[in-house]
């Protein structure tokens, strides 16, 4: 027994030492943090990380996004935060034939992956259809599309139907282009079975095969990840040589751009930035996600929500403005579903004023007493933002117009489920762009993916389908314009979806780093750091 | 003596295979659709690749027979494999378990240290002002809350004064120390860099103190008593009338009778701090079991929430396991009852 309590005190004296060791460690640390004059050349990013692969086919988050788009190159491209016009990249140029059904690449001389071997239309037609074929998120993007390269400088994508979307999708970092030797020798595979068969992600994890301006040093979906400048670049090399991406909470990243921890925050709210000292640089614009809610349309979801009358009622009781003013500065009212930024978002001019009275006589039409649930996720927050406020902001809106609006938060796994059922009599949620063209929005009317869950299905608005039948094969941008616009005033009559606005979407840099503007498609452009 | 670590040790194994029965069971039929949860909106309107990823994930086998799958994958040391990281639960596991043992570990060496000591002063200067300070601490580090608490240090010490980090392990991109067990602190000193090592003490430094609060409060309310309570006892009042110094009274004789409740309370604190972690860890950016944890609940990633509670439970098991026996050994009654 004795040697056991001696063995017990001396484990108590170790551990008062390592203590004081570490004690003293403090300031001295301090002291050798002071000649690390390297550490200007890398880039710390903070943000608050869903970030799941770095496999551009299985990828389809906003933080993957930021990544690849950095170290994959795509056929074509946006830039400096422009979402209106594609843009020339691993392709010089393309065509179109007229009904928008084929389309013509050509791809650019003199471009190699980071491991030097040159990038050949096989790579292209290779990389679209592995993601095509492997059944991820990102799938969808090639629906309806194929590919096919007649020679080694030339790619087509063919359209089932007329899509003029098509330059638009192929920016996207999931189609972005793979080394296909590379990618192949370690377990990857474009062909049918892909989704059965593909084995790459594990690689393509640890080591990039791409052509962009960076490639990944290590990839940690969890802490951080870094990539660093690609020697091998084909296009203007980037201004910083190393860049950290490191997963933080907006209440660290406060911390970190305080504290010079971090060089840029990208997910801090309002509040927070109005608390910021004077030498960091803070750039706001409107993101184009989309806060919406809607309203069942479905009789056997609810009698009540799928009545035009209640219909009515909503879109005149609800205050647009005062939701606005909850949404905070630098946010914008949604006039349309489809963001200002794109084509043929809806101006101020189609704007619904408030007008409690009308809304009232469509509550009385109803019979009165009209009670509904509006379901929400409670645990979610975008652009610094959560669905709680604007839920009971809407119930009060509401109440005043003598409706009854049952708030059902729930997890957001849970709500997601029953949205994605189409059973929610009236739900609040937002929509982020898959791709930056109008065309993404058509989902929204009777038979898209979300028209679906409001209970709007084909055939229930002929008007609104004949529309949106004819801006799919129109591509003539400003015969476009007119129909987008449509599509969008029907869609506002008929109110089963109810646009309420886009948020504001920061970014906080220290002035050492000086301006870094939000990118609408890509969030951040990395390799547009800093010219 | 081996009877009793034999006993301690089966009943430890029947409540780890409870805990798994009861983990799994439980995050089987928590609400939400882990396969949907896991696509984004197009792809989850397309029930081909819906039911790809259920069949992926084993979601489209009965119940019982995904238990005794993952039971079997369990004796293969196979947790299977997480959702948000895609490793192997048990390869997150090993990677971030060692940053949460090397801050609880730092909490509790710090609790111990000055919470104890500090206890053993205040029972020594027993109601004078001395006393009446310490106390009035200690209830303070018990009833501060800890999220509180690190919003203030992390704003004062990181922010203001800049003194420490306020998140991560390292400064950003800094290389790791080549992996030892996994406290950076130690395999940084063992492959030789110091400066490595000064960082990872300078990053442990604050979240551990944050961390330690609740149990420095704790120990030094409960040493200041166990000492007291001894000092009251028969044997230490015939140790001074024998005339030995006060010194040797009380580390003679005094801590070694005081010592027997506090290992338990070190023992209770320190499993409770597993859970102060969640808090810590996110607000420090600390990448440890708290942080995986919390993103495993708030993804519906399933095997990485059941990996986690079993991981847990084991340690739980563990540290009462050597509490147990610490105690047999300080006191042998114990043992023999």
């Amino acid at each position: 027994m004795k040697t056991s309590r001696r063995l017990l005190t001396t484990a108590t004296l170790v551990a008062a030492t390592a203590l004081a060791l570490a004690a003293c460690a403090a300031p001295a640390d301090t002291d050798t943090d002071q000649p690390e004059g390297e550490q200007t050349e890398s880039l710390v990013i903070d943000k608050s990380f869903d970030l799941v692969t770095a496999d551009p086919a299985r990828m389809f988050e906003t933080t993957g996004g930021i990544v690849l788009h950095a170290v994959y190159d795509s056929l074509l491209t946006f830039a400096d935060g422009d979402a209106t016009e594609p843009l020339p990249s691993v392709a010089s140029e393309w065509t179109v034939n007229d009904d928008a059904t084929e389309y013509t690449f050509t791809i650019r001389d003199g471009i190699t992956f980071s491991d030097g071997t040159p990038l050949t239309s096989a790579d292209v037609v290779y990389s679209l259809n592995r993601v095509k074929n492997i059944q991820g998120n990102g799938s969808f993007l090639m629906n309806g599309l194929s590919v096919s390269a007649p020679d080694e400088t030339t790619v087509v994508i063919s359209s089932e139907t007329s899509n003029t979307a098509v330059p638009a999708i192929v920016t996207s970092p999931t189609l972005g282009i793979v080394n296909s030797a590379l990618v192949t020798e370690n377990g990857g595979t474009d062909a049918d079975d892909a989704a059965e068969t593909d084995t790459a992600e594990e690689f393509l994890n640890a080591t990039s095969a791409g052509s962009g301006p960076y490639v990944l040093e290590s990839f940690d979906t969890t802490t951080e990840t870094v990539l660093v400048a690609n020697p091998e670049y084909w296009g203007e090399a980037p201004v910083y040589d190393r860049v950290v991406l490191r997963n933080a909470t907006a209440e660290a990243q406060l911390m970190d751009i305080q504290s010079g921890t971090a060089d840029i925050a990208l997910d801090l709210g309002s509040d927070q930035i109005a608390g910021l000292g004077g030498d960091v640089v803070v750039n706001t614009s409107q993101s184009p996600t989309m806060f919406f809610f809607f309203l069942n349309a479905n009789p056997e979801v609810s009698e009540i929500t799928s009545s035009p009358d209640f219909r009515e009622a909503v879109r005149y009781g609800i205050d647009f403005d005062a939701m606005l003013e909850l949404a905070g500065e630098g946010a914008e009212r949604a006039y349309g579903i489809v963001p200002s930024s794109y084509l043929g978002a809806l101006g101020a001019d189609s704007a619904v004023e408030r007008d409690v009275e009308r809304a009232q006589e469509a509550v009385a039409r109803l019979g009165g007493d009209v009670t509904v649930e509006l379901e929400y996720a409670s645990d979610f927050s975008s652009n610094g933002l959560s669905m709680g406020p604007f839920a009971e902001r809407i119930a009060a809106q509401l109440a005043e117009v003598g409706i009854t609006v049952n708030l059902a938060p729930g997890p957001i796994a849970t709500t997601l489920e029953s949205y994605r059922a189409g059973t929610e009599e009236m739900g609040l949620w937002l929509w982020n762009p898959d791709y930056p063209d109008s065309a993404d929005y058509l989902a929204f009317g009777p038979g898209g993916i979300v028209g679906e869950r409001a209970g709007w299905t084909a055939g229930m608005a002929p008007e609104i389908e004949a529309v949106m039948d004819e801006v799919r094969s129109e591509i003539d941008p400003a015969a476009r314009e007119p129909l987008y616009q449509e599509f969008q005033e029907l869609s506002n009559e008929e109110g089963v979806i109810v646009p309420l606005f886009q948020p504001a979407a920061s970014v906080v840099s220290t002035s050492a780093v000086g301006d870094v503007p939000y990118d609408p498609v890509f969030s951040l452009d990395i390799a547009a750091i800093g010219r | 003596m081996a009877l009793f670590i034999a006993k301690r040790l089966g009943a430890a194994l029947l409540l780890v295979v409870g805990t798994i029965l009861v983990a799994f069971v439980l995050t089987a039929v928590l609400p939400g659709d882990a396969a949907t949860a896991r696509l984004g909106e197009q792809a989850a309107a397309n029930p081909e690749i819906v039911e790809a990823m259920r069949r992926q994930m084993g979601l489209d086998r009965p119940l019982y027979e995904q238990f005794f799958i993952y039971l079997g994958g369990l004796f293969r040391g196979d947790l299977g494999d997480s959702v948000q990281t895609t490793r192997p639960v048990l390869t997150d596991l090993m990677l971030f378990g060692p940053a949460s043992a090397e801050l609880a570990l730092s909490a509790t060496l710090i609790a111990v240290v000055v919470g104890g000591g500090l206890g053993i002063v205040a029972a020594l200067r027993a109601n004078t002002a001395i006393d009446n300070v310490l106390r009035a601490f200690s209830l303070g580090g018990v009833s501060i809350p800890i999220f509180w608490f690190a919003l203030i240090a992390t704003s004062v010490f990181a922010t203001r004064l800049q003194w420490f980090p306020s998140s991560g392990r390292l400064d950003a991109g800094e290389i790791p120390p080549p992996r030892v067990t996994g406290f950076y602190t130690i395999d940084s000193l063992l492959a030789g860099d110091l400066p490595l090592f000064f960082q990872a003490v300078d990053h442990l430094i604050l979240p551990a103190i944050v961390l330690s609060a609740p149990m420095v409060g704790l120990l030094m309310r409960f040493t200041r008593a166990s000492v007291l309570d001894v000092l009251g006892q028969e044997y230490i009042r015939a140790a001074e009338a024998k005339g030995l110094s006060p010194r040797s009274v009380v580390f003679g004789h005094v801590l070694r009778g005081a010592l027997v409740p506090v290992i338990t309370v070190v023992g209770t604190a320190f499993a409770s701090l597993l859970a102060g972690t969640v808090l810590v860890e996110q607000i420090f950016a600390w990448p440890g079991i708290g942080s995986y944890a919390y993103r495993a609940a708030s993804t519906l990633d399933l095997s990485a929430i059941v990996g986690v509670t079993i991981f847990v439970a084991l340690i739980y098991i563990f540290v009462n396991l050597i509490t147990d026996i610490l105690y047999g050994i300080i006191d042998p009654r114990i043992r023999r009852a």
